[in-house]
């Protein structure tokens, strides 16, 4: 039971040790981040195979830089760090980020990292939520060397990512947003240590006239096998003024882009009713963000 | 009464500074030499016989000491109950320790003891076990139609017992009713949580002796229910108190598989045996039981009950464990009592399923009734427009009555009245608004519910036990030793009979010591359970602690010059009352009994009288006199998002007759504490099972949701009621259950004041609030 | 198989043969004998395992010990200072915070994590800070009351 099979622990010093050590193992090894995901694997028996853990920890991945005006979150970014960053305390673009952060308790987020959370692909996780909305991607660093892959792409399936064998996740990459761009981020749980039963997160970005020039809409936990981007949302919300109504139907809108399903913690049609009211009051806290008056 | 110096006071928890230190005595910490660790093989079948169990590969792992299989344990059917003797006629003992029949998804085949809790768990991956998959069945309902799954063939249609009651006339009631209601309510399966695993080490002696430690409410139960299912007089085990348990709640109320399982392990291999939960196992082993009631229930234009009428099913799962009790606590406690009503009837069934058994949790039977009674008091309210509390006093027990239960007892203190008036004024009763009137988005609402007749200890219960016994054991410094078999579960058990036995002496609460106890050493005292321990319990302290002084008195009348009539305890000072010069330190007095008869002294020998030796100690065994009724009231403030149907419990005001509060900040850590518990019981635990293969889908506290500090409202106050009750320790009655009762209808009351829609089955959540709302749309 | 660590534990450094897949939390309880920190899930979320990881409260079911080899390691044993309870401690007393007390442990380092950054704070933010921490006894009233006093060197 439980990982009892694993005789190794390595801790590589850098990403290219990583690229080697999973060479080296290849399906024997198992990449560890900050450990709150797969812990949880383990301890529900989930680790049987595992023989060697890659701990990333001293393989340098773990800041908040600026990169192209946008920002590179280094995968063993934890929570906390991310948090603490200037761009998402202060910003109204990065504000989902603070958003979705904000739920997970104070261990979680002092341990769980950006790179670990993007790559369990959990379908009920927050970050990945926020991250799409703000057009992310994730930089990958393999035996070919490295490549960008949009997080839209990324997210292939229940728990199953893009990246291919020997392969690691290394950064998400943020990038730079149109001035007048805000985020917001919400999520319906049962108790504050509980994995959504639904989540959104809402970009907008409104030109000079004070029309929504851009928006993103991305709805999560429990809606699809991965997060989904409400596209019909997205194109009502484009080229109008914000307003209660036009949210409102943008949030109405929701409905023939997810596929909710039902399960011990909520039906499918409950997923969908709050999805739409919780995207309404996300797209508000996000016009809010930018000092909109909203009629 | 004089003036009390201790009781009543804010006193500081006696085990407080070691439990922030880390608390080092919890049976989870216990280790001795040469232990095995067992680990327990499940069966993943919820219903199926074990053709062959062939553990010869097990048997060759290096570590593993010993292996059983329901070949090797006793065939002794036993109940688990430790309140209740194994062989009362009211319990069904259908349990083995061990079992070649499966009933429950989880329920254990085989064990293991290696020298190393993996070796263990690698073990029972190396036995196979051969099953034959019985048809199983989930719902009581289903479980009683003809041609269902049969558990047993001792229970036709899988019906345990079916008890029936009547008083008065009922049929002739409902005639002569106003208005008849008719409402089903139904509650789900919870866990107590308690936060330490159930954990035991086992060891015995080469004579077969056996000494247990185990986390558990009950010494003596579990002396008794593991003699009696290992087939082996009581006096060959010795349970061991816990110093600590990390909680309980009714879930270490009964012995579980893991115990006898230790023991026959140590047997077969003389070494200690440890065996412990994971948080899975536990989730899988102990539950309070899901109920469906039915009520239907007469009234007069003006409220008055004329008829009541209720039948409740009761989902036992595998074994009957607790369900034939909590049945008739649910019946009794729940319906039937109460309230006043000269006609009425009630009939219970206890259904087995292939679920998970159940066990005891705080309220025992009575929070389901609470749910389904106090929720329907508050439709015909509304329908008729009557003022709710109104309602409750009309139709209630007042003081002086005849007890309901019992007719040897009177309810000579009793202040449902003053409870209700205090909490209403608390909350701002008057304020609130017409059910669903608010405006917004978000709309708040009020609601209370009652325990109105709750019990003191369990005298005059049929089979279950009710007495106490304590020792109190003087020594030189001063201080006093109490042994007692009562477990402190965390509720302050401690440090409340510290205070009694510190009141009764005439000494500081610092200079009681709760002291080690075992079943060898202490006499009996029946569980840590139901609202027992500082009524029972506290009477036998504080009969034990006279004892003592009636010694103290003894030696010192003569030491003092004057009768031991006339001698009081004061401060620790014995002294002759009215003349307190005339006195000395109790700790002289003991030094006096304890030393030499004859002791030299620099002018020669001084001799003492005989008769003032001996240590000083006093004794006392004894029932109490009486089942005193508390009186509970709970009123709360909640707020309703009309658009997601999430719930926010804002304010909590609860009142209480409780006789008189030993120490206030424990009795409202138990207000607080049974809130956590009756709050995540309305609005969010529910321990849901697969209902195809009875797998549990919330056996990890992601999926088991309960209250954090978030959740909680930041406003929960405490009015206390103190009627001094003449049978209680310095006039106390009990607490601890009925806090935990009125939470759930007292919130359901309140959404339902906020939105106008009433969700009659539990947990009240935001779904079902939205779904009643009709703002879901239909699948 | 397994594998000699040195781990600093409540400033004393240790070298011990740990497995590599062995949690910091079975560590702590069956290599050290610091039996203080609790384990109650084991899957993360109780928050009874809670301990400081470089001053970081961490649920130590989740920390692989070879993870924490070069950190700072402080379990409820290393609160005390001088033989004098660390505030929090104090305040749990006083407050009447505790119950069964198996939850304390890990509710005091979560605070004790928090109080090294929040000067005076909300109600609500106390409560935060120990959502990761459940207690079945006390509804956590007490336990917010004694974080508070603790904060305001009451
Ligand atoms: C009590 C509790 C509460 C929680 N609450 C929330 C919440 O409120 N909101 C929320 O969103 N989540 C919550 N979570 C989930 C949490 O966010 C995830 O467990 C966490 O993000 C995983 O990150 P980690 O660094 O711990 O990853 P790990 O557990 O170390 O790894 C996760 C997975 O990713 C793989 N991996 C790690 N790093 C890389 C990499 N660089 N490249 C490729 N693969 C990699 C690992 O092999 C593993 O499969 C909670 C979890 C717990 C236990
Ligand atoms: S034991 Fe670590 S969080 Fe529960
Ligand atoms: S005091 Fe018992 S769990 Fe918190």
């Amino acid at each position: 039971m439980g990982i009892s099979g694993v005789r190794e622990f390595c801790r590589p010093q850098s990403a290219r040790d990583v690229v080697d050590l999973l060479a080296k193992h290849g399906d024997r090894a198992v990449l560890l981040a900050g450990g709150t995901f797969l812990h949880g694997l383990f301890a529900r028996g989930l680790g049987s195979g595992v023989e060697v853990l890659v701990d990333l920890q001293k393989a340098g991945l773990s800041y908040v830089k600026a990169a192209n005006g946008g920002l590179a979150l280094g995968a063993m970014t934890t929570f906390r760090e991310l948090a603490e960053s200037e761009a998402v305390q202060k910003t109204a673009e990065f504000a989902a980020i603070r958003d979705a952060l904000q739920y997970p308790p104070a261990q979680i987020r002092n341990q769980a990292t950006v790179g670990g959370c993007v790559a369990s692909a959990s379908s009920l996780f927050d970050l990945p939520v926020a991250l799409l909305a703000l057009d992310g991607s994730v930089k990958s660093l393999g035996p070919r060397g490295p490549r960008e892959t949009t997080l839209a792409k990324f997210f292939v399936d229940y728990f199953e990512h893009s990246l291919e064998k020997g392969e690691f996740l290394t950064e998400v990459l943020l990038p730079k947003l149109p001035p007048r761009s805000a985020s917001a981020f919400l999520k319906l749980e049962t108790n504050s240590n509980d994995l959504a039963l639904v989540n959104v997160a809402v970009r907008i970005t409104l030109d000079q006239a004070g029309l929504c020039r851009d928006a993103r809409v991305v709805i999560g936990g429990g809606v699809g096998k991965a997060p989904v981007r409400a596209v019909s949302c997205e194109a009502v919300l484009k080229g109008q003024r914000p307003s209660r109504t036009l949210f409102e139907s943008a949030a109405q809108e929701v409905s023939s882009d997810i596929q909710p399903v039902s399960d011990h913690r909520a039906s499918g049609q409950y997923r969908r009713a709050v999805a739409k009211v919780y995207l309404r009051r996300a797209l508000l806290r996000a016009a809010e963000r930018l000092g909109v008056e909203i009629a | 009464m004089s003036k009390m110096k201790i009781v009543g006071n804010r006193v500081l928890r006696t085990d407080a500074y070691d439990k922030v230190t880390g608390g080092k005595s919890y049976t989870v910490n216990l280790r001795l030499p040469g232990m095995l660790h067992a680990k327990l093989l499940r069966s993943p079948y919820p219903h199926a016989r074990v053709l062959r169990v062939d553990t010869s590969r097990a048997e060759k792992l290096a570590g593993v000491k010993a292996i059983l299989t329901a070949a090797d344990v006793p065939q002794i059917k036993y109940h688990p109950v430790y309140f209740a003797p194994s062989t009362a006629a009211s319990m069904v003992r259908d349990m083995l320790i061990l079992t070649s029949t499966v009933r429950f998804a989880g329920e254990p085949v085989a064990a293991v003891a290696a020298t190393r809790t993996e070796i263990a768990e690698e073990a029972l991956e190396l036995i196979h076990v051969e099953y034959e998959a019985l048809p199983a069945v989930f719902e009581a309902a289903e479980a009683m139609k003809p041609g269902a799954p049969q558990l047993y063939e001792h229970a036709p249609n899988n019906v345990v017992m079916n008890p029936s009651f009547s008083f008065g006339d009922a049929q002739k009631g409902f005639d002569e009713a106003d208005y008849v209601f008719e409402n089903t309510y139904r509650t789900q399966r919870v866990h107590t949580c308690y936060m330490e695993p159930r954990v035991c080490v086992v060891d015995s002696d080469t004579s077969g002796n056996l000494t247990i430690w185990s986390s558990t409410q009950h010494i003596f139960g579990l002396r008794e229910k593991l003699a009696f299912a290992l087939g082996i007089p009581v006096s060959k085990v010795r349970a061991v108190k816990p110093t600590y348990i990390g909680g309980g709640f009714g879930g270490k109320l009964d012995m579980g598989f893991l115990e006898p399982v230790a023991a026959l392990l140590s047997l077969k291999t003389g070494r200690p045996v440890r065996l412990e939960h994971t948080r899975y196992e536990d989730f899988i082993t102990t539950a309070r039981n899901p109920f469906e009631v039915q009520l239907k229930t007469g009234v007069k234009k003006d409220g008055t009950f004329t008829a009541r009428w209720a039948k409740s099913i009761l989902d036992t799962g595998a074994h009957a464990t607790h369900g034939a009790v909590v049945l008739m606590v649910h019946g009794f406690f729940g319906f039937l009592l109460p309230y006043r009503c000269a006609n009425q009837k009630w009939e219970g069934m206890t259904v087995y399923t292939n679920n998970i058994i159940g066990g005891g949790f705080r309220g025992y039977g009575a929070p389901q009734a609470a749910f389904a009674v106090e929720s329907q008091i508050d439709e015909i309210c509304d329908k008729l427009k009557l003022d709710p509390i109104e309602f409750r006093l009309k139709n209630a027990h007042s003081e002086g009555e005849q007890h309901p239960f019992d007719p040897n007892f009177t309810l000579s203190t009793y202040r449902l009245a003053e409870c209700l008036k205090k909490g209403a004024e608390q909350i701002g009763w008057s304020k609130r608004l017409p059910a669903g009137a608010g405006n917004g988005t978000k709309k708040r609402g009020i609601g209370f519910a009652c325990q109105p007749l709750w019990v003191s200890g369990c005298v005059g219960f049929p089979d279950i036990y009710e007495h106490s016994g304590a020792i109190l054991k003087l020594n030189v410094d001063g201080t006093v030793n109490l042994s007692i078999a009562t477990v402190d579960m965390g509720c302050g058990q401690n440090t409340v009979l510290s205070q009694i036995a510190a009141e009764e002496l005439g000494v500081a609460v610092k200079d009681i010591r709760v002291t080690y106890a075992d079943t060898d050493t202490v006499p009996f005292d029946a569980p840590s359970h139901a609202s027992r321990v500082t009524y029972s319990a506290g009477n036998a302290v504080k009969a034990a602690a006279a004892s003592a002084k009636r010694r103290v008195f003894q030696v010192a009348s003569g030491l003092l010059n004057s009768s031991a009539e006339n001698l009081e305890i004061v401060d620790g000072r014995v002294q002759v009352k009215g003349a307190p010069a005339n006195g000395m330190p109790l700790a002289d007095v003991v030094k006096r009994a304890e030393s030499p008869c004859v002791n030299m002294v620099p002018d020669g020998m001084q001799r003492t009288p005989l008769e003032e030796k001996g240590t000083i100690m006093g004794s006392a065994c004894l029932a109490p006199a009486s089942n005193p009724s508390p009186a509970a009231v709970e009123f709360v403030e909640v707020e309703v998002d009309t658009e997601t149907g999430e719930v926010k419990v804002l304010r909590v005001a609860y009142a209480h007759d409780i006789g008189k509060v030993i120490n206030p900040p424990g009795a409202e850590g138990q207000v607080e504490g049974g809130l956590q518990q009756g709050m995540g019981y309305a609005l969010m635990e529910n321990l849901v099972f697969d209902p195809s293969s009875g797998a549990c889908l919330a056996a990890d506290f992601l999926n088991y949701k309960m209250p954090t500090a978030l959740e909680m409202p930041a406003e929960i106050t405490c009015q206390w009621v103190e009627s001094n009750e003449p049978t209680g320790p310095f006039g106390a009655k009990s607490l601890a259950e009925a806090c935990a009762i009125v939470p759930a209808p007292a919130i359901a009351n309140a959404i339902y004041n906020a939105v106008g829609v009433r969700v009659r089955d539990l947990p009240i959540t935001p779904e079902k609030i939205l779904a009643a709302l009709g703002k879901l749309d239909p699948a | 198989m397994k594998q000699v660590i040195a781990l600093e534990v409540n400033g004393e450094r240790h070298e011990i043969a740990v497995q590599p897949s062995a949690t910091l939390l079975q560590v702590l309880r069956e290599e050290l004998d610091l039996l203080g920190t609790k384990q109650a899930c084991d899957a993360g979320g109780c928050g009874c395992c809670t301990v400081l990881l470089d001053g970081r409260a961490v649920y130590s079911c989740m920390v692989f010990a070879m993870s924490a080899q070069d950190k700072k390691i402080t379990t409820i044993e290393g609160l005390p200072k001088d033989g004098k309870l660390d505030p929090l401690q104090e305040a749990f007393i006083q407050a009447g915070a505790v119950q069964c007390g198996y939850c304390t442990s890990g509710m005091i380092m979560a605070a004790k994590e928090f109080l090294t950054s929040a000067r005076a704070p909300s109600d609500p933010e106390i409560r935060q800070a120990i959502s990761g921490n459940l207690c079945r006894c006390t509804g956590y009233h007490k336990t917010v009351d004694a974080i508070r006093m603790a904060a305001s060197g009451r």
